[in-house]
């Protein structure tokens, strides 16, 4: 299984426009990353701290409901986000190129 | 009040006569003062006297005697009969009687009190008197200055009295000494006497000096006060750490939840417990392992559902234009066109280690509408590719397969279970088939044919699952050129084989080499149920004949129809009317049959062998096709009973060539496979795919019967007799 998942996630970095995946735990820290140090970092905490409040908001509207995926569109880029309990899986994406 | 006191009061009055005058005085003092502040409020009837008469001096005796005070009081006896006079009562009035305590020492009473003391009155006195007659003698060295301090103290009192009261003084400071010297005195012999001898006192102990208001003396002594000592000890503070949370409606609805399972779990295990008490002597329990590793891997598993779908996300911002297209665009110039249709090209679907091979299945999955299943293996023979793939691509992924089952033999064919979506059965080049779970496992086949005994001898063209069996298990058909129609049965762990059918061709025995008699077999190439009928198939050959066979008989065919005169590729079922079927083969035609006719009902010729043919499950009367050419046909027979709608080449001529072709069951979309391992999916553009206008007068209608009513009126037209016999010229036979 480990095997599928890391090829999936070099497959998701080959493809066109990807900028970086990143692979958060449960405590926010980053595991995985396809990017520098820093940027990893701050993607990682804020990020994190972005999702839970998203789940929170989904969750207090209706608690037998529950969020599961997140896309965050911007000028420059989507960060797509799968959070879960234990983890958070995020890739940057730059949709024009 | 009660007449009682009233009476009291009005006698005490007399009494106190003297007080209240005394008290007028006071009185009137008072006044004096408040008369030079306030002015005097007058009585009305006050006596106006005059500076004489207030001047007069009116003078006021008192005199001890009272009276009001009866003089002469009788009392009436009895006894006598008389009244006797009562003794005054005098002019004495006891205001206050208290008893006193002191006595006078030379009283019996004393004298009494002092025996009980141990003190003989009579020494005493003799003693007092000797002292009297010491102090009359010392009287006399009294210095005058305290004579005079004495006067001096006493300076107000008249003259006279001065010298009594002096005299007084001194007999009580006397007095006092005495005293004094008498205790002094009596405590030396008392001393004395226990000293000496054992006196009847001494028996007694020490007198006790009786306290009274003259020798009391009050003794205090003062202890030691104790040093104030203070101790203090610290223990160790306990350890502290700071809490804080929300509380949020989820977070208490999650509570709820984890204990409403908690509670479940409990249950459970007090069932199992109790079953377990039951059976006593039971089977060992299976425990679960719920270790570590299992958790990590249940993490994994969505950890890769979560990359999966990032991964559509990603793919859905590549193919931006093309998800647009595929939902909401629509040829605006076919309205412009007529009977004609185009079809837009959408994703290409590939996969990198099946980029050799070609496509030789595509297939919809029956219960998700954006899965397709591909086969990879290989048509051309003289190019063998050994080994194959089939993946399952969803329309959301064009860049990867979501199931990838590679087999070490090309894949020829594959069917996806209608009930479980998971079952994919295949058939290979090599002859065997196999069934995959793909919910379970990819890389391991769930059943596989034996590959030497139990398996076809020539490559199964088609798989098809049947209706399950009445025990429920899972069986499906397969054709292989080798001429035999297989039932697979999927038994517990292997598949169990039966030969429906073994084709055979309506030709004696050929005599073969050392003069054996070789009776030909037929070679399956495809095969069709009907949809209606389970027992009825359709099976195509190689020959080019199409059988139409029972699973009930194994030895004749119901029907045989010289259908062409290359191997058959392809039969397909009407979806409207399953008395019409389609057939395309390598002799460049495509001919649609009706049940039990011989003779087809249209036939088309396109130019090229034509791989795959589909009735659309959108129309009775459209089907498509494709050629080896790269071409895709799709015909209506109702707008155009003798050309395509559409020829549009999807692929380029010199190098791809179209081998399959598929019609999704909801969207207008169908998807084509080539030699080159890739699948085109494309839209059909609105004039393909026009839906049936109900007539004015029968709007009631649904569109699966309109369809039907197209299908029918097409056919009238169609089922005319062949021949024509000319008619009778009556008219002749007069004239002759």
């Amino acid at each position: 299984m480990s095997n599928e998942v890391e090829e999936t996630m070099k497959r998701i970095q080959s493809h066109k426009g990807v900028v970086g995946t990143i692979v958060v735990n449960s405590e926010g820290i980053p595991i995985k990353t396809t990017l520098d140090n820093t940027t990893t970092v701050q993607y990682a905490g804020l990020i994190s701290s972005l999702a839970d409040k998203a789940r929170s908001v989904v969750r207090d509207l209706d608690p037998s409901n529950d969020l599961t995926f997140l896309r965050i569109r911007s000028k420059k880029h989507e960060i797509m986000v799968a959070p879960d309990k234990e983890f958070i899986l995020i890739v940057v994406q730059n949709p024009t190129d | 009040m009660p007449p009682g006191t009233n009476a009291k009061h009005k006698t005490s009055l007399p009494k106190t006569g003297k007080r209240l005058v005394k008290r007028d005085v006071e009185v009137a003092d008072d006044l004096d003062e408040w008369k030079k502040s306030k002015q005097l409020l007058k009585p009305k009837d006050q006596l106006e006297l005059t500076e004489g008469e207030l001047k007069e001096i009116i003078t006021k005796v008192l005199t001890t005697t009272n009276p009001q005070l009866p003089d002469s009081l009788v009392e009436f006896d009895y006894a006598e009969g008389a009244f006797k006079p009562l003794p005054s009562q005098g002019n004495v009035v006891v205001l206050f009687a208290a008893q006193g305590t002191l006595l006078h020492k030379d009283t019996e009473e004393a004298h009494q009190q002092m025996i009980e003391q141990g003190i003989d009155p009579l020494s005493l006195k003799d003693s007092t008197d000797n002292l009297l007659d010491n102090d009359a003698d010392e009287e006399l060295s009294i210095p005058p200055e305290t004579l005079s301090e004495g006067s001096k103290e006493e300076g107000e009192e008249p003259k006279e009295e001065e010298g009594k009261e002096e005299d007084e003084e001194t007999e009580h400071k006397e007095e006092e000494k005495a005293e004094e010297d008498e205790e002094g005195e009596v405590e030396a012999d008392v001393g004395a006497k226990t000293a000496t001898s054992k006196a009847p006192a001494k028996t007694t102990g020490r007198p006790r000096k009786l306290t009274n208001q003259f020798n009391f003396c009050e003794r205090a002594a003062l202890t030691y006060n104790n040093p104030t000592r203070g101790q203090e000890t610290q223990t160790i503070p306990p350890p502290m750490a700071t809490f804080s949370s929300n509380v949020l409606q989820w977070i208490i609805y999650d509570g709820y939840q984890q204990d409403y399972e908690a509670q479940q779990l409990e249950k459970e295990l007090e069932r199992e417990r109790r079953e377990k008490d039951k059976m006593a002597v039971g089977r060992p329990v299976v425990k679960k392992v719920t270790g570590k590793s299992q958790l990590s891997e249940a993490v994994q598993g969505r950890v890769y559902e979560c990359w999966k779908v990032l991964e559509r996300m990603v793919n859905q911002n590549t193919y931006d234009d093309i998800a647009k297209d595929y939902r909401y665009w629509d040829d605006p110039s076919d309205e412009f066109r007529e009977e004609v249709g185009t079809l837009l090209p959408l994703w290409k679907f590939t996969y990198d280690k099946t980029k050799k091979n070609t496509v030789t299945d595509i297939a919809w999955n029956p219960n998700y509408y954006d899965l397709f299943a591909v086969c990879f293996g290989f048509l051309d023979y003289m190019k063998p590719i050994q080994q194959g793939a089939v993946c399952l691509f969803t329309l959301k992924n064009p860049s990867f397969p979501d199931y990838i089952c590679m087999t070490e033999s090309a894949v020829m064919c594959a069917d996806t279970h209608p009930v479980y979506p998971n079952m994919v059965v295949i058939g290979l080049y090599d002859g065997s088939v196999e069934v995959f779970n793909v919910q379970a496992s990819c890389k391991e086949a769930s059943y596989r044919s034996d590959n030497v005994t139990n398996k076809h001898r020539g490559i199964v063209w088609e798989v098809k699952w049947a209706p399950d069996l009445p025990d429920g298990e899972l069986n499906f058909f397969s054709v292989a050129a080798d001429g035999r129609i297989n039932n697979w049965v999927l038994m517990q762990n292997n598949l169990a084989v039966t030969t429906i059918i073994t084709l055979f061709m309506a030709k004696d025995a050929v005599s073969g080499p050392d003069g054996t008699l070789l009776k030909v077999k037929g070679c399956a190439s495809c095969v069709k149920f009907h949809p209606k009928k389970p027992l009825v198939y359709l099976v195509g050959t190689e020959e080019g004949l199409i059988y139409k066979c029972s699973t009930a008989y194994s030895s004749m065919y119901l029907m045989t129809y010289a259908a062409h005169q290359m191997p058959v590729y392809r039969i397909d079922f009407n979806k409207y009317n399953t008395d019409i079927f389609v057939s395309c083969s390598a002799d460049w035609r495509i001919k649609i049959w009706e049940d039990n006719r011989l003779e087809p009902l249209f036939v088309f010729d396109v130019g090229d062998r034509v791989g795959d043919v589909k009735w659309a499950p959108y129309s009775s009367t459209v089907f498509a096709a494709v050629t080896t050419e790269g071409k895709v046909f799709v015909f209506d027979l109702n707008i155009n009973k003798y050309k395509p709608i559409c020829v549009q080449a999807v692929v380029s001529k010199r190098k791809n060539k179209l081998t399959r072709i598929s019609f999704n069951s909801k969207l207008p979309i169908i998807i084509v496979g080539d030699d080159k391992g890739c699948i085109t999916t494309l839209k059909l553009s609105p004039n393909l795919r026009i839906p049936c206008k109900a007539p004015k007068k029968q709007q009631h209608l649904d569109q699966w019967t309109l369809q039907c009513m197209k299908l029918d009126k097409l056919l009238s037209l169609v089922r005319e007799p062949v021949i024509l016999s000319l008619p009778e010229d009556t008219a002749g036979t007069e004239e002759s």
